[in-house]
């Protein structure tokens, strides 16, 4: 993927886009806003992460502009600012997601890949396939080889987030953010115990996993490597 | 030019005298000028009466008798009245007096002011009326005007004596008021210096008298609370940061170097490098919460407030814990009314009624049973939150607010110490009360909000004043949302 990093702070600018060329990405970096402005709307990037306080034009304004030009590149705000409110102002400004410093690397690699897999123009899927596991989204059932899966809304919506992400992995707090509408870290294990229920239902008696845990990052849905 | 008058005459309200004063005195000029030409015109038309009746009297005489029996009437009438009141002239064709004790007067027909000075008497004015007669002579008859003249000296002088006293009552009146104005807000002042000068507990004295001062001092001191309220709490964030931090910091600390001097294969280090991430998430968890107390309580995100359907929120709330309940082994159970409305922020009503759960959870053992009940009243909404857990002795009740605070058979179980500080910041942001009851056994957590109806967001500071000094009610009856107890003991 093809992204443009615009962040200041040189060094961590550099542990990130080391990272993420690790994780096999083109990573393009500049430090300040009206350079950033002028390459993102230049280069055909598939996805921008954007600091909020970067010298020159400010990230939020930046996005602003990006997108008052009509240009629906993806955007990650990277930032320090992690207020409720900070947040708010992020997502209503064109970002896409938001994460707060300092942050796991895991976390940034499986938004990444998130926001990169979003299809820019929406088709509207009716169906998500993994291996023989199939959600129908519209009459809102679950069936694994043929057999039906009962599961309730909130792990239905669970599910379908999982599979969306199919061969991505997706994180704790992602989950906490979409399934739960949760923007806060509840000490306790909730995503566990629902995934742990939700594996019981989909994996059991099955022969492949499909439900896997990504130690320290999150989980993935995908069928056996 | 101000600066140099003495600080009393600059007072607002000394010019505000000064304006009243102006205001009033011309209106009473104006009365007294339509009252003193009134009572002139009056007594005058009346001195007219008079002089006219008497030419009257005398024209008659003169028609009947002719020149002579006039000439007698006159003498008769000025050697029957020498002094007055009445005066009389009586004038040939040339201008020469035939009778009369006036001196002649040359002025022809009509009315006419004149000075009598006669050996009788001397000093008088009068109001003269002077008639040609067919010979070509004139008649004059004159009235002493003194009565009129009496009046209007009376009224001037009445006037004179009321507007001086008006006067100085009103000088004296307004600079009373502006030095009893200047001193109360000299008070004030006082009170703004030492606060200024770090005594944040210092308050501006009250009168008691419930004036519209007493009312500004009340919501000035209301002010001053909550204030120190927020300059304590940032204090108490620094001193929490420097005390509680540390312990996790050495650890940090502690581990590095041990992997330094003992870490010999790269799995070591590797074990060492995640036991560090861990710790240093950790510590990362206790700042953020720290962070986002202060952030509630400095009171900022009011103006997110929407109308939260409470209902649903506090359904996905325990939709969310079930399935860790049923893992803990735990009952938890849900007595949810539907359509129960609050005013607040939807992130952080959520945070607050989860943290509470994740409490009892986590403080009950395994095969306790965790409840969560609402009841409303028509102002109040109740939310309960019961476990059989161990429960929190009565006397530490007060204590468990205080971030970092855990009772000391806590101490091993995981956890920050911070939620229920997150918990009591949240619910005094959105002015609901916050009660630990007995629930004999295990303890009892009732959150009041108040009715979305009435969203009372200018009383936060009394609020928040007020939790904090009234002790929580230690009851021992069997917990239950009541909701009419809520109204005299929530935060008014």
């Amino acid at each position: 993927m093809k992204i443009l990093l615009i962040e200041d702070d040189r060094e961590n600018a550099d542990y990130v886009a080391d990272g993420l060329r690790e994780e096999g990405h083109l990573v393009a970096q500049v430090a300040s806003g009206a350079e950033g402005l002028i390459c993102a709307m230049g280069n055909g990037f598939d996805l921008l992460i954007v600091d909020r306080m970067i010298p020159g034009l400010d990230g939020l304004n930046l996005v602003k502009s990006l997108r008052a030009a009509g240009n629906h590149t993806p955007v990650l705000f990277l930032t320090a600012l992690g207020g409720v409110e900070d947040r708010v102002s992020g997502l209503n400004a064109g970002g896409d997601d938001y994460l707060i410093k300092p942050f796991a690397f895991s976390e940034l690699v499986a938004r990444v890949a998130a926001l990169g897999r979003r299809p820019h123009a929406t088709v509207a899927e009716t169906r998500l396939h993994v291996l023989d596991l199939e959600l129908d989204l519209l009459s809102r059932t679950v069936r694994r080889h043929g057999k039906l899966i009962e599961l309730q809304p909130r792990e239905f919506q669970l599910l379908e987030y999982l599979m969306r992400h199919a061969g991505q992995v997706v994180t704790r707090t992602m989950l906490l953010e979409h399934v739960w509408d949760i923007h806060f870290d509840p000490h306790t294990n909730v995503v566990e115990t629902h995934i742990s229920r939700l594996r019981t239902k989909v994996d059991k008696g099955f022969a492949a996993e499909l439900i896997h845990t990504v130690r320290g990052a999150g989980y993935c849905v995908r069928g056996p490597a | 030019m101000f600066a140099a008058l003495p600080r009393i005459l600059r007072t607002s309200s000394f010019r505000l005298t000064l304006l009243c004063i102006g205001s009033f005195g011309a209106s009473v000029l104006i009365l007294f000028g339509v009252m003193y030409w009134a009572a002139s015109v009056y007594m005058s038309n009346s001195l007219d009466a008079a002089v006219d009746s008497d030419i009257t009297e005398l024209a008659d005489v003169l028609q009947v008798g002719g020149d002579a029996a006039l000439e007698a009437l006159v003498k008769e009438r000025v050697r029957q009245t020498p002094h007055g009141p009445m005066f009389y002239l009586l004038q040939d064709a040339k201008g020469e007096v035939v009778a009369g004790n006036l001196l002649p007067v040359r002025g022809g027909e009509g009315r006419f002011e004149l000075k009598v000075r006669n050996s009788d008497a001397p000093h008088v004015t009068a109001h003269a009326h002077s008639i040609a007669l067919p010979d070509g002579g004139y008649l004059t008859v004159a009235v002493d005007s003194f009565p009129r003249n009496k009046m209007r000296k009376l009224i001037l002088w009445v006037f004179g004596c009321s507007a001086a006293t008006s006067l100085l009552l009103a000088f004296g009146g307004g600079a009373l008021m502006s030095v009893n104005l200047l001193r109360r807000i000299e008070t004030i002042s006082r009170a703004a210096r030492d606060i200024m000068a770090g005594d944040f507990s210092r308050r501006i004295p009250n009168r008691g008298t419930g004036d519209e001062f007493d009312h500004l001092v009340a919501s000035l001191n209301a002010m001053l609370a909550r204030n120190e309220v927020a300059i304590e709490s940032v204090r108490q964030v620094s001193n929490d940061i420097a005390h509680d931090l540390r312990t996790p910091l050495t650890r940090l600390r502690q581990r590095l170097e041990l992997a330094q001097r003992q870490a010999r294969s790269v799995e070591e280090w590797r074990r060492a490098a995640q036991g560090c991430i861990s710790d240093m998430d950790a510590i990362l968890e206790t700042f953020g919460g720290l962070l986002r107390i202060a952030q509630i309580e400095s009171g900022v995100p009011t103006r997110r407030f929407t109308k939260v359907d409470l209902s649903e929120l506090l359904r996905s709330v325990i939709e969310v814990y079930q399935p860790m309940a049923e893992e803990k082994e735990q009952r938890l159970t849900a007595d949810i009314a539907s359509g129960l409305i609050v005013w607040g922020d939807r992130e952080l009503l959520t945070q607050m009624v989860a943290n509470v759960i994740e409490n009892a959870m986590k403080h009950s053992p395994s095969g306790a049973s965790i409840g969560l009940a609402t009841s409303t009243s028509p102002t109040m909404i109740a939310v309960a939150v019961s476990d059989s857990g161990p429960g929190i002795p009565a006397e530490e009740r007060v204590h468990v607010f205080r971030r970092f605070y855990r009772l000391e058979r806590s101490r091993s179980t995981p956890g920050s110490g911070l939620g229920l500080s997150l918990v009591e910041a949240i619910a005094a942001l959105h002015l609901a009360g916050i009660e630990l009851t007995d629930n004999g056994p295990g303890l009892c957590v009732t959150l009041r909000f108040h009715a979305p109806d009435q969203p009372p967001p200018a009383r936060y500071c009394l609020a928040k004043s007020q939790q904090e000094a009234r002790p929580l009610p230690a009851s021992s009856s069997q917990c239950r949302p009541d909701t009419t107890e809520g109204e005299r003991s929530g935060p008014v």
